[in-house]
């Protein structure tokens, strides 16, 4: 049961689990009625569907108990339960039959929207859709962590094309941004 | 139990998360998979296509479930929600359904902004330092 430290690699994963087995049994009457003349119960009863489950767990962090000298002060003295709860989300893609389990852990609240949009990504493969060619935008964060420069050029390149073609209005925003990304590289 | 229309399901599922706000523990369950229950059937398997899922003639809907996990002796307490989400609507619904679990999850981390403002800190005393 491999658990993940890299959401792109649980997503990446996934994705090859569900676009190889979307459902388990691809031809489940043959199969459901030979078991049933058989002795056998049957083994596939439906197609089985790979599913992702995403737990939102709460829970209070265990309080370590201070190690006391004398066992009296720990009569006296009321654990501090002052530790307010942790959440933590666990993603997993779970093929019922092979078994195959595919885990990622997180308790991050910045990293929730990005991965429920993967979740989005993954129900394409479960409804039968083709991939999106969304390449592009997968690739620019990696690019941006390899070469800090370029992709700040990009992303002002971006910003000042799309802000081209409105009214004047728009251009203060714009010029704010390219003034940003020139802060950028002269920090760099 | 039915299905609910998306709508209704993203409220109560806004409640369910509510009803765990301010708890010290607690689990909700969200799972996602294909629906293929009183679906067309798939067309034989052939030589070419020896899989016919993997290739459906036509997108299937997506079963979107949700529940707080309460079962056994507590069943009494137990939340479940479910909807049917069409393959035409999926990029919309995941962006409510990143939005109501955004709000929802309070307990996970916030963003560490402390170092940030350490380092800004740091910054303007070193550039004090160098005006006087």
């Amino acid at each position: 049961m491999p658990h993940y430290a890299k959401s792109e690699e649980w997503l990446r994963e996934s994705q090859l689990l569900l676009e190889a087995r979307p459902t388990t049994v691809s031809s489940p009457r043959p199969f459901a009625s030979i078991c049933h003349l058989s002795l056998f119960p049957s083994p596939f009863p439906d197609p089985v569907q790979t599913r992702i489950t995403t737990k939102y767990a709460i829970k209070v962090p265990k309080v370590r108990k201070p190690k006391t000298t004398d066992a009296d002060a720990d009569n006296d003295t009321p654990v501090p339960t002052a530790k307010p709860a942790r959440g933590s989300l666990t993603f997993k893609t779970y093929d019922p039959i092979s078994g195959v389990t595919l885990k990622y852990r997180t308790s991050k609240a910045a990293e929730v929207s990005r991965l429920i949009m993967c979740l989005g990504k993954l129900s394409r493969p479960m409804a039968g859709l083709p991939e999106l060619k969304d390449e592009i935008m997968t690739d620019a964060p990696a690019g941006e962590g390899e070469g800090g420069t370029p992709a700040a050029e990009k992303s002002e390149a971006a910003a000042t094309t799309s802000a081209a073609p409105p009214a004047a209005q728009q251009q203060t925003p714009a010029g704010g941004g390219g003034g940003k990304g020139k802060k950028k590289k002269g920090k760099k | 139990m039915g299905h609910l229309s998306n709508d209704e399901f993203f409220t109560k599922l806004a409640e369910l998360f509510d009803s765990r706000k301010g708890k010290d523990h607690g689990h909700i369950f969200l799972t996602q998979k294909r629906l293929s229950y009183d679906q067309p059937p798939l067309p034989e398997p052939t030589s070419d296509t020896i899989l016919p899922d993997l290739h459906p003639p036509r997108p299937l809907p997506v079963l979107i479930r949700a529940t707080n996990g309460k079962g056994k002796e507590d069943r009494a307490k137990k939340i479940k929600l479910s909807t049917v989400v069409d393959p035409e609507a999926l990029p919309a619904f995941f962006e409510r359904y990143a939005d109501v679990c955004k709000a929802g999850m309070a307990t996970l981390k916030p963003r560490d902004r402390s170092k940030r403002k350490t380092k800004a800190k740091k910054k303007k005393t070193t550039t004090a330092a160098v005006g006087a």
